[in-house]
């Protein structure tokens, strides 16, 4: 298990956050992506030393200045259950996308003889088809 | 990709951080920056005057950055240790 679907499937939870300078902040997260960027909601902020509190509706925080984040026990379990959601809606082990994925060929494209010439419907130059009918 | 750290996966491990702290608890994963899901952990804090004080933390994310080192514990040995008499010094910050 990745240490950031577990953090992923902690949004809307309590959490506790602690920053390498030591201060603590507590709150819901809101979301949070690969960096571990947070976004927290109801704060409660803590000095170092635990003798200092604020209070914020909301707040950021870099993931690089995270040392840890204490979550509550239960989501370790709802990510499990993520996973087989996700097997039971592919249950053949195939790989997506097959000949699209590639890098797709003019052929494949479609990509000759559709713009523009005699038998494209959508040619520029009105009733007459090409500019040199004009001559 | 191994990682060293694909076999301590589901073990008791003894993790200790940058700052000097020390948890312990089961690795349930971790990523390419070694950042670690530490679940049932507890804090082992280290005392010159009285016994190991064992703080309980539960479920944790560990960043990669913070971490200073990761060992393997054996559960039994470790069940093994009579912690309220053990004696030390805590451990120092790392020194960069």
């Amino acid at each position: 298990m990745l240490p950031l679907s577990l953090l992923r499937t902690a949004q809307n939870h309590p959490m506790l956050v602690e920053l390498k300078n030591g201060e603590t902040y507590n709150g819901h997260l809101v979301n949070c992506d690969s960096w571990m960027n947070i976004n927290l909601r109801e704060v409660i902020c803590t000095s170092r030393d635990g003798d200092k509190f604020w209070r914020m509706p909301e707040c950021y925080i870099r993931g690089s200045t995270i040392k840890y984040l204490r979550i509550p026990d239960e989501v370790i379990d709802m990510v499990k259950e993520d996973v087989v959601a996700k097997g039971r809606g592919r249950p053949d082990n195939k790989p997506r996308g097959g000949q699209r994925g590639g890098r797709g060929g003019a052929f494949q494209r479609g990509g000759f003889n559709q713009r523009g010439g005699p038998r494209g419907g959508l040619s520029r130059g009105g009733p007459g088809g090409g500019g040199r009918a004009r001559k | 990709m191994a990682s060293g750290l694909d076999s301590y996966v589901n073990h008791t491990v003894s993790i200790i951080t940058q700052d000097g702290r020390i948890f312990v608890g089961t690795l349930k994963g971790f990523d390419q920056t070694i950042n670690l899901i530490l679940d049932e952990s507890h804090e082992r804090v280290f005392s010159a005057t009285s016994g190991v004080e064992q703080v309980v933390l539960g479920l944790h994310i560990i960043r990669g950055d913070n971490v200073a080192l990761i060992g393997e514990i054996d559960d039994e040995a470790d069940a093994n240790l009579d912690l309220t008499s053990l004696r030390a010094e805590p451990l120092g910050a790392v020194i960069h």
